[in-house]
């Protein structure tokens, strides 16, 4: 039992933060931070790691991915955290990409993989519906057969960046007749298809990432489906344990967390500065101390999911843990920022209030209230780990 | 990186599990501590025959050159039993010490039968004002004629009682040092307590106690560097055991509350319950993980095992007295009995606590190491 890195693993890790040091930037963070560059700065981001091989770290070989050992993908999110850079979209390389390239024929592997490796597709996810949240089940966007396409009708609701995105994967109704379950294709969907409505809800934050995609007589192609039909639930759940365990955000609470240790360094307090404050560090200390738990915890499902397990009720201890822990240290945060936290930025020229973070943590904080119910929400989760795990 | 044990640390488990399951059920326990020592004298054999008595000491001393992964998977399967075999004051402390200082003469004089089991040892170091502070203490020695002359007293020594040589720690012209005392010294006074998880400790006096010139096992700084690092690994085989009570607390709640029926069915399928195991099972994963990567980085020699170590401490002591009143409040009426062994294990986790620093002390620690002026 040991977690020292051999000479090869430790001149991978100069490598990463070689390239990290060459490729990534406050600038480009600022500007993948800011909703106005987002989307074009974060393709930049993910066409240098593309450029470089380094984008899909948990992807087979054969389709792409970067043949890495469970500690070589440790030490390249590490470095990450470490640059404070951000993982790319997950729709893409950790959501539908997956799916393809286990589920998909020879012919989509060959149309859709390269666009999700190098940057050029961006790709949104329609599984929940107004009447179907947590009971995805439920859903009943319909997609009727009528001749080589089906015909969508329904809505879609959270579909997070469906504004900017080129195609959405899509779980549709094409059978009633059983179990809620039975009955549920797999349609990857091109967004320019007519009929096809993103409708803006703004979230909590102020700020615009979630979408109503409705669908009115849209048609697609039936060769755009994932496997059989009917069967897109079993598509969908394997799906699910992946995006679980990439919901953890690990790297991102590490990031966040080193970057509150060097403000709470600098924020005055009483005379001292606010990271000497026992309260505060006892504070900090219960959120890092788990974090540094659930970091292992997540290298322990690894190593289960290399040695030929997979990741069943704990991709759902990861997700529940690791966004209580993103809420956390969003909370931290807020709370470091003090009232600047509090400031809209279109009311007040942030550079005179001399604080530049404020508007990041009350952003973060805002939006972070969601990471708890996206994904299937905590309680669901809780209820998989009992029913599966527990076995209760 | 690997996180799996390796052939012969899988061997040790397998047999230490083999054993409990067969020698160790809640009856048989129960036996052992009605014993006069609180413990059972053959069970005691039994550990040495199979070994596991020179499991941490060095091989050099005729031991086995285990690491703290080692006695970690030892104490691990102790806690699932809530074993009460001084095995961590006798060997992990009492031996280890005597093991690991310079002095031949007490190696020579104690090891062999410690490892044969036919010779019991403790550390005595906590006074009645230590808490957790080691070099809080008043326990002194002089130089006399023939060698040295110790006065003062000790509290709650574990296995104080049952021990046949004490370390002691006591101040020899300012100096933090270790003395071998044979427990039957002249003005040896011992006072044997219960603890409420079965294990039994010690208040000694000592009262002007001769000793010979050759009692010194080491002095100085290397020598409360030397108790600091068997501390250490002490702390994190405690953890482990720790670990160990909290897996056994919670497949027996999981298991009662599948059994237990209330309004028509098993109190299990009731989500209100459900979630608490959850969390339950949430918090003892989590510190399953710091016990793992303690045991990493503390092998592997690394710069942040202390910070580590703290923290699987403090997460432990919390998280443990949780999940065992957890466990207490789903069994219901039957959890506040002393016919579950439920109750055991939620005193057995709160001793843990208390020990070496308790969750408080721990958090503190840890938060010097990481946000404190010598953090990097």
């Amino acid at each position: 039992m040991h977690a020292t890195f051999s000479a090869e693993e430790l001149a991978f890790q100069e490598e990463v933060r070689a390239f990290l040091r060459d490729n990534f930037n406050d600038d480009m963070a600022a500007r993948i931070r800011d909703p106005k560059t987002f989307k074009a700065a974060t393709i930049e981001w993910q066409k240098k790691r593309f450029d470089k091989g380094w984008v899909a770290p948990g992807w087979p070989v054969e389709h792409g991915g970067c043949g890495w050992s469970d500690t070589q993908k440790y030490i390249f999110d590490s470095a990450l955290a470490e640059a404070g850079a951000p993982d790319v979209p997950p729709f893409g390389l950790k959501m539908v990409g997956p799916v393809i390239y286990t589920f998909g024929t020879e012919e989509q592997k060959q149309q859709f993989l390269p666009g999700i490796l190098n940057g050029d597709t961006w790709w949104c996810q329609g599984y929940s519906e107004p009447g179907a949240g947590s009971d995805l089940a439920g859903l009943q966007t319909r997609a009727e057969r009528d001749g080589d396409d089906y015909v969508i009708n329904g809505t879609k609701i959270w579909t997070t960046y469906a504004q900017y995105a080129d195609w959405i994967f899509a779980l549709v109704r094409t059978d009633n007749s059983g179990k809620p379950q039975q009955g549920i294709s797999f349609l990857l969907i091109d967004m320019r298809t007519p009929g096809i409505t993103v409708s803006p809800i703004i979230a909590i934050d102020g700020e615009h990432h979630l979408n109503e995609v409705s669908f009115e007589n849209v048609r697609v192609p039936v060769v755009n489906r994932i496997g059989e039909e009917n069967q897109g639930w079993t598509y969908a759940k394997a799906l699910l344990s992946h995006e679980r365990t990439a919901l953890s955000g690990i790297a991102y609470c590490k990031q966040v967390l080193n970057n509150v240790r060097k403000l709470a360094a600098d924020e005055n307090d009483d005379g001292q500065p606010l990271l000497n404050n026992p309260t505060f560090q006892a504070r900090m200390a219960d959120i890092e101390m788990e974090l540094m738990a659930l970091e292992y915890t997540e290298l322990r499902v690894l190593a289960t999911v290399a040695n030929g397990g997979a990741p069943g009720m704990e991709s759902s201890l990861l997700k529940l843990k690791g966004t209580e822990l993103q809420q956390a240290v969003q909370n931290l945060f807020f709370d470091v920022a003090g009232l600047y936290g509090s400031v809209l930025p279109a009311d007040a020229d942030l550079s005179s209030l001399g604080h530049d973070y404020g508007d990041q943590a009350r952003r973060e904080y805002m939006y972070g209230r969601a990471c708890t119910i996206y994904g299937g929400s905590n309680e669901v989760q809780k209820n998989i780990i009992a029913k599966f795990g527990l076995g209760l | 990186m690997d996180f799996s044990l390796n052939a012969e640390q899988q061997l040790l488990k397998d047999s230490i599990d083999k054993y409990m399951a067969e020698r160790y059920g809640a009856d048989q326990r129960r036996q052992y501590l009605a014993e006069g020592t609180g413990f059972s004298a053959k069970v005691w054999q039994d550990y040495a025959e199979l070994g596991w008595l020179t499991v941490p000491l060095p091989e050099a001393e005729g031991g086995f050159g285990g690491s703290v992964v080692d006695t970690s998977v030892l104490m691990e399967a102790m806690g699932r039993s809530v074993a009460v075999e001084p095995y961590l004051g006798s060997i992990l402390l009492g031996a280890q010490l005597i093991a690991l200082g310079n002095n031949a003469a007490v190696k020579g004089r104690y090891l062999e039968e410690i490892m044969a089991g036919s010779c019991h040892a403790a550390f005595a170091y906590q006074e009645r004002r230590s808490r957790h502070q080691l070099d809080a203490m008043d326990c002194r020695a002089e130089r006399s004629a023939d060698g040295y002359r110790l006065s003062g007293s000790k509290t709650l020594v574990l296995n104080g009682a049952a021990a046949d040589v004490l370390v002691v720690a006591a101040w020899l012209d300012d100096a933090y040092t270790l003395f071998a005392v044979p427990a039957t010294s002249n003005g040896v006074q011992r006072d044997a307590f219960k603890l409420m998880d079965g294990q039994r400790v010690a208040n000694i006096q000592f009262d002007a106690v001769e000793l010979a010139g050759d009692s010194v096992i080491c002095e100085g700084d290397a020598a409360l560097a030397m108790v600091e690092t068997v501390i250490a690994e002490a702390t994190i085989a405690v953890s482990a055991q720790a670990v160990g009570a909290m897996e056994k607390l919670l497949k027996e709640t999981v298991e009662y509350s599948n059994t237990r029926k209330q309004f028509g069915q098993p109190i299990g399928k009731f989500q209100a319950l459900q979630h608490r195991m959850v969390d339950m099972y949430t918090a003892t994963e989590q510190c399953r993980s710091l016990l793992v990567r303690a045991l990493c980085s503390h092998s592997g020699g690394e710069a942040q095992a202390a910070s580590d170590t703290a923290a699987l401490k403090a997460m432990v002591g919390k998280h443990g007295r949780a999940v065992a009143e957890e466990a207490v409040q789903l069994h219901g009426g039957m959890g506040v009995t002393e016919e579950l062994s439920i109750g055991d294990y939620l005193k057995r986790l709160m001793v843990i606590d208390t020990l070496f620093g308790d969750s408080d002390w721990q958090r503190r620690r840890f938060a010097a190491l990481r946000y404190g002026p010598q953090a990097a």
